[in-house]
């Protein structure tokens, strides 16, 4: 079942949340809504459930090419995961899971024998089947989120909406249930949107990443597209952190300070541009080799993490930080 | 979570305590003014009442209680409530519900006016009955025509009420359902629940203790109020006499041991309200409890 989202806009009193935003999720693809707090990503995911309208008189949201613009949340079969996991407190972890069976009219209503069987097997999924006579507030984080998810997936939902989902965990918890969603979601391949401010989240769970900034879509592809090839500064910024200069672009070369690099991409182009370097994209030598280098001094080392983080100062006074592999810091032995 | 933010705090509760214990004679004087004033100005009045209803024995006691006025003053009354309490238990939700999920245009002024009887004295909210229903009233030529009686009868009797009682339900409620998000709501409509079934299994729930204290505080209230019914009522013996009215019929008439053997079963449904009251807000706070834990380990 795919997504469609065509030209919705949303205000709130004066502030434009949404502008003009389209986007299509393939059927069966798990995307990420990225962008930093204020992005208006939630309000686009709450748009796409029927929490939320559109501004009257703007697009149009479609599941599998059907117009369900008009249709209430609860005709919509989405199920949507909350930040805060939104569990029924005064029911147990059954009964919350049972929850989207029991209230359909009696026609469509499972029998009591197949609610049971149904809410099992889910909390099986998730892996909480022995939790099922505990109330939400017996719980740790993780385990709710899960439940939450459990009770979405019950009403067979066409697509599963998740907002921040692990935006309220602490960070191992978080990482499990990442990996753990991703498995998941290979299982049951249901259409799935979910939002975050994290990258390390968007990049490592989606198959497709939607990047948001100021209510506007700034570009979409798969996690490696947006990395290694963003759209704007602001993606490049957004998706970690990055070095920037200014320098002169001059017959396919660009000049920062007076170091010349070969440019061929930009070949008859002249100008003052601005340069974004990765911190593990640099080099590090203690001697000059030969080739085009930017002088600079070490002020400070932290080695405590995946790799060794250098900050650096060049002679201009620019900060610069650089990774290196802990097997080339100890060989430069700084 | 909440457990260590317990541990860690109870230390310091603790020391703050001991930082601020006063010297024991301190301690002893201000218990014993406290206690002293409770037993001067609430248990003696009210041993009183039931000493004055028993003076002349018990055989006067019961005789004056199933007396045919009296009889007909507690059945007044129990029907006053009985009209009084489901209106304002719909309107108290109605209104709750609206002002803590929504927001709409003129919801301040409308908290407003849900205070508006507590602010007001009962007799004005006796008149206000008065110079609309009353034959002088605006309403009067068209309601005397239709022969339709308000003021001196039960009509007017069960607006006073209500009109004095609204806010209690509303009040207890607004800041139970501020403190709860929409989000169960919301999960609940995402699920496929229409609104009935979400308030029904979702809302009403989360409620149930806070709208029970409301109930038992607006049923005292309804029983008990004097000031506005006694406006609108006309004192009629037998007709439009509430208990409060019926006991202040007694009293003017030197009739002590009836009077207070009425009074005493005001004073005993006060006792009854205050246990309810104790037991429900017991169990509310500790779902209150609950509600913070869980909020505790989102955030």
């Amino acid at each position: 079942m795919s997504i469609e989202v065509r030209q919705i806009s949303k205000t709130f009193g004066a502030f434009k949340a949404l502008d003009d935003v389209s986007l299509l999720v393939p059927s069966g693809e798990l995307v990420a809504s990225l962008g930093p707090s204020g992005s208006s990503k939630t309000t686009l995911l709450r748009i796409i459930a029927g929490l939320e309208f559109a501004d009257s008189g703007s697009g149009t949201v479609l599941f599998h090419e059907e117009d369900v613009a008009a249709k209430r949340a609860a005709q919509r079969r989405v199920g949507f995961v909350f930040q805060h996991y939104a569990l029924f407190r005064h029911m147990t972890v059954f009964e919350n899971v049972a929850f989207g069976l029991r209230v359909r009219p009696k026609r469509a209503r499972p029998s009591r024998e197949e609610i049971r069987e149904r809410v099992h097997s889910l909390l099986r999924l998730v892996q909480l089947d022995w939790l099922g006579d505990r109330y939400p507030s017996q719980l740790s984080g993780g385990q709710r989120q899960r439940v939450a998810l459990a009770r979405a997936l019950a009403v067979e939902p066409k697509v599963l909406l998740l907002d921040e989902p692990f935006g309220a965990l602490d960070a191992k918890v978080r990482q499990e249930l990442r990996q753990w969603l991703r498995r998941l979601h290979d299982e049951i391949h249901v259409t799935s949107v979910f939002v975050t401010h994290d990258q390390e989240e968007a990049l490592e769970l989606a198959d497709r990443v939607v990047v948001m900034n100021h209510g506007q879509i700034v570009q979409t592809g798969t996690p490696d597209e947006v990395f290694h090839q963003p759209a704007s500064e602001f993606v490049l910024n957004f998706l970690g952190h990055v070095n920037a200069f200014h320098g002169r672009l001059e017959g396919g070369r660009v000049y920062f300070g007076d170091v010349p690099v070969d440019a061929p991409p930009y070949q008859g182009v002249s100008g003052a541009v601005r340069i974004f370097v990765r911190p593990h994209e640099w080099i590090i030598e203690t001697k000059a080799n030969g080739r085009p280098s930017l002088k600079a001094t070490v002020c400070q080392i932290n080695a405590a993490g995946p790799c060794a983080r250098l900050q650096l100062a060049t002679d201009y006074g620019e900060r610069i930080d650089v990774d290196v592999p802990h097997e080339r810091f100890r060989q430069l032995s700084l | 979570m909440a457990g260590s933010i317990a541990m860690t705090t109870a230390p310091t509760t603790a020391r703050t305590r001991n930082a601020i214990t006063e010297p024991v004679l301190v301690r002893i004087l201000l218990t014993l003014i406290a206690c002293g004033f409770l037993v001067l100005f609430l248990v003696v009045p009210l041993a009183a009442v039931f000493a004055q209803a028993l003076k002349k024995g018990v055989g006067v006691y019961f005789a004056s209680l199933v007396e045919v006025d009296a009889l007909a003053a507690i059945r007044l009354t129990l029907l006053t409530a009985a009209i009084a309490l489901p209106l304002n238990l719909v309107f108290g939700v109605a209104a709750a519900w609206a002002i803590a999920k929504f927001e709409f245009f003129g919801k301040s002024l409308l908290i407003t006016l849900i205070d508006l009887p507590f602010a007001v004295s009962p007799v004005i909210s006796g008149l206000i009955y008065v110079l609309l229903f009353g034959l002088q009233g605006l309403l009067g030529p068209w309601l005397a025509a239709h022969d339709i009686k308000v003021i001196f009868a039960v009509p007017g009797i069960v607006l006073a009420t209500i009109f004095v009682t609204f806010p209690f339900i509303a009040r207890e409620l607004i800041p139970l359902m501020h403190a709860q998000s929409a989000d169960e709501e919301q999960a609940a409509i995402s699920l496929g629940a229409s609104g009935w079934k979400t308030f029904l299994r979702v809302t009403l729930p989360n409620i149930k203790w806070g709208l029970l204290y409301g109930v038992i505080l607006c049923n005292a209230r309804a029983m008990g109020e004097f000031g506005a019914v006694s406006v609108v009522s006309g004192h009629i013996r037998g007709l439009t006499n509430t208990m409060p009215l019926h006991v202040e019929i007694l009293y003017n008439e030197y009739n002590f041991a009836a009077a207070f053997a009425v009074a005493s079963l005001l004073a005993m449904l006060a006792l009854v309200t205050l246990a309810l009251k104790s037991i429900v807000e017991w169990k509310a706070c500790r779902q209150l409890q609950l509600l913070d834990a869980s909020h505790g380990e989102n955030s």
